[in-house]
């Protein structure tokens, strides 16, 4: 059984085809990256296997569960989490409130628990803030907590949108574009972050442009064009490829 | 004395309406113009209750907080589909349709005549005759009810509101369900809105649909927008200061025909400054 399974993707926006029958597995405790021009169906993919989009056919499995049709927060039940391109963050709550409300299950999340125990509520988030605490120690924010959103560098908000995915408890963390638009400590800093993710047994589906970053991190590259995978290999093969670095920077085939 | 005493009863009825709105408006983000029709409705029922002699004040409040919970999730409900700016023109409907409900449903409501001689209220046994009695029971609905909104913003409710304010698809990011969270919040609203039907219908003895139309709902968003959004503090502040705003008027010398009028051009031009100048309110959060 595979760990994730996208098999025969199709994915319509009114006229234009942004997945064509489109299928690939990714494999346990691996950094795989998904390449590709712009407009080549890497973010769809995200949105397909996160249950933001429901693809015309097709079908999803994570461990053997299938996927498509279940709403977001199933799926992130389930171990998938993502980040986004534009971060998406809660900007006007502390870096500490936007990792607290991903960690699963708490109590209080409704009116009536927080009117009837009030003492156990506090108790229960003081525990809770801790368990963010020590996320955002592990992505290198603990000393930027308490700080409102608006107020981090972009880079410190990139981290924190990996602060927020860990915190849900996925086993496999979709990441979009970690590292664009970093400079080149802070680089580094997310390069080096995604390896002790690996270490510590996150399975990783990364969309990067930056090929210099997938040639470090990746364990397998998956090639994406107009809709359709056009190869899988290791980075190496697929960066020495003329005829996909033809495409990725030249433009079409 | 007594004079100074129902002001204050009635601006504590407003907190709990001010609560009401600032939650689902100011919190979540449902920009709501129809939270005077479900505090008719339950204004409406406590009175039909008491005055057909059914049943004491209390199991009739409880009732109408039923109701009104009910009734809010479901003129809430579009706000799920509809987004932003057009939910304001669904909710905008709703109150138009609930007007003419109050309006012309006379065996329930009394009509444009309205519903008089509603008894007070009656707890335990004993009845609230004065007016320094209402206070004590006004104050102590509005200490609880602002304990409760404390408690709950403070909480992780609160936390996941603010964040489908800021973005509903992050919420869903984070796995936490939106849908359930929006009507838990809207459910609470409608509680505040039932218990304040049930307190204004005794305490003014009289309703009629003046006091649940389209101009009560702007009065209460008014309040909310005054006072500060988001914040406690906030949905206190601007119900006292807008009802007192009425009194203050009446020590200018003013004819009667354009007294009422004056008071409406007042209220506009303080939204209009309070927009341009100060957007968060008096005691509100950024914005």
């Amino acid at each position: 059984m595979s760990y994730l399974a996208v098999a025969g993707v199709a994915v319509n926006f009114g006229g234009l085809q942004a997945l064509t029958d489109t299928s690939f597995m990714v494999e346990q405790g691996r950094i795989t990256c998904l390449v590709g021009p712009n407009g080549a169906g890497k973010t769809t993919i995200f949105n397909v296997v996160t249950g933001f989009l429901r693809p015309a056919a097709g079908s999803v499995t994570f461990q053997g569960q299938p996927l498509v049709g279940l709403r977001p927060q199933a799926i992130v039940r389930a171990g998938i989490a993502r980040t986004f391109q534009n971060l998406r963050l809660f900007v006007d709550l502390t870096a500490l409130d936007n990792v607290v409300i991903a960690l699963p299950a708490q109590f209080a999340e409704e009116p009536l628990g927080a009117i009837f125990r009030p003492l156990h509520t506090a108790r229960m988030q003081a525990r809770r803030r801790e368990e963010a605490r020590a996320v955002l120690a592990q992505v290198g924010l603990a000393e930027r907590a308490n700080e409102v959103v608006r107020n981090l560098s972009y880079g410190e908000q990139k981290l924190l949108t990996v602060a927020r995915v860990l915190a849900t408890g996925a086993e496999l963390l979709l990441l979009d574009e970690p590292a664009s638009g970093l400079a080149a400590g802070a680089l580094d800093r997310v390069m080096a972050l995604l390896r002790t993710l690996q270490d510590s047994g996150k399975t990783l589906l990364v969309v990067e442009h930056n090929t210099r970053v997938v040639q470090k991190i990746a364990d397998e590259v998956l090639f994406l064009h107009q809709g359709q995978l056009l190869a899988q290999g290791a980075p190496d093969r697929i960066i020495a490829d003329p005829k996909l670095a033809e495409i990725y920077f030249g433009g079409a085939l | 004395m007594d004079f100074f005493a129902s002001y204050v009863v009635l601006a504590e009825i407003y907190v709990l309406l001010a609560l009401s709105t600032n939650l689902l408006v100011g919190v979540v983000g449902i920009f709501s113009v129809s939270q005077a029709a479900v505090f008719g409705v339950g204004a409406y029922i406590v009175s039909d209750f008491l005055l057909t002699d059914t049943m004491g004040f209390l199991p009739a409040t409880a009732i109408a907080i039923v109701a009104c919970v009910v009734l809010n999730i479901l003129t809430t409900l579009p706000s799920l589909r509809v987004a932003g700016d057009y939910f304001v023109v669904t909710s905008f409907g709703i109150q138009l349709l609930a007007t003419a409900g109050f309006t012309n449903w006379t065996e329930g409501t009394g009509g444009a005549n309205g519903l008089p001689g509603i008894p007070p209220a009656e707890l335990f046994g004993f009845q609230l005759a004065t007016t320094l009695q209402y206070l004590e029971l006004s104050t102590i609905a509005a200490v609880l009810g602002c304990l409760c909104f404390w408690l709950v913003m403070r909480a992780p409710f609160g936390r996941l509101l603010r964040a489908i304010r800021e973005d509903e698809l992050a919420v869903a990011a984070a796995g936490k369900g939106v849908l359930h969270a929006k009507v838990s919040a809207a459910a609470l609203a409608g509680a505040y809105a039932g218990v304040a039907g049930g307190l204004y219908a005794t305490f003014m003895s009289f309703i009629d649909p003046s006091s649940f139309d389209l101009d009560a709902s702007i009065l209460l968003l008014s309040m909310v927008v005054l006072g500060g959004m988001r914040t406690l503090s906030g949905s206190i502040i601007g119900p006292f200061l807008l009802l007192a705003l009425p009194q203050v008027l009446t020590l200018v010398a003013l004819p009667t025909s354009v007294a009422a009028a004056f008071r409406q051009l007042i209220y506009g031009v303080l939204l209009i400054a309070f927009m341009l100048f100060r957007p968060q309110g008096l005691a509100g959060e950024r914005l």
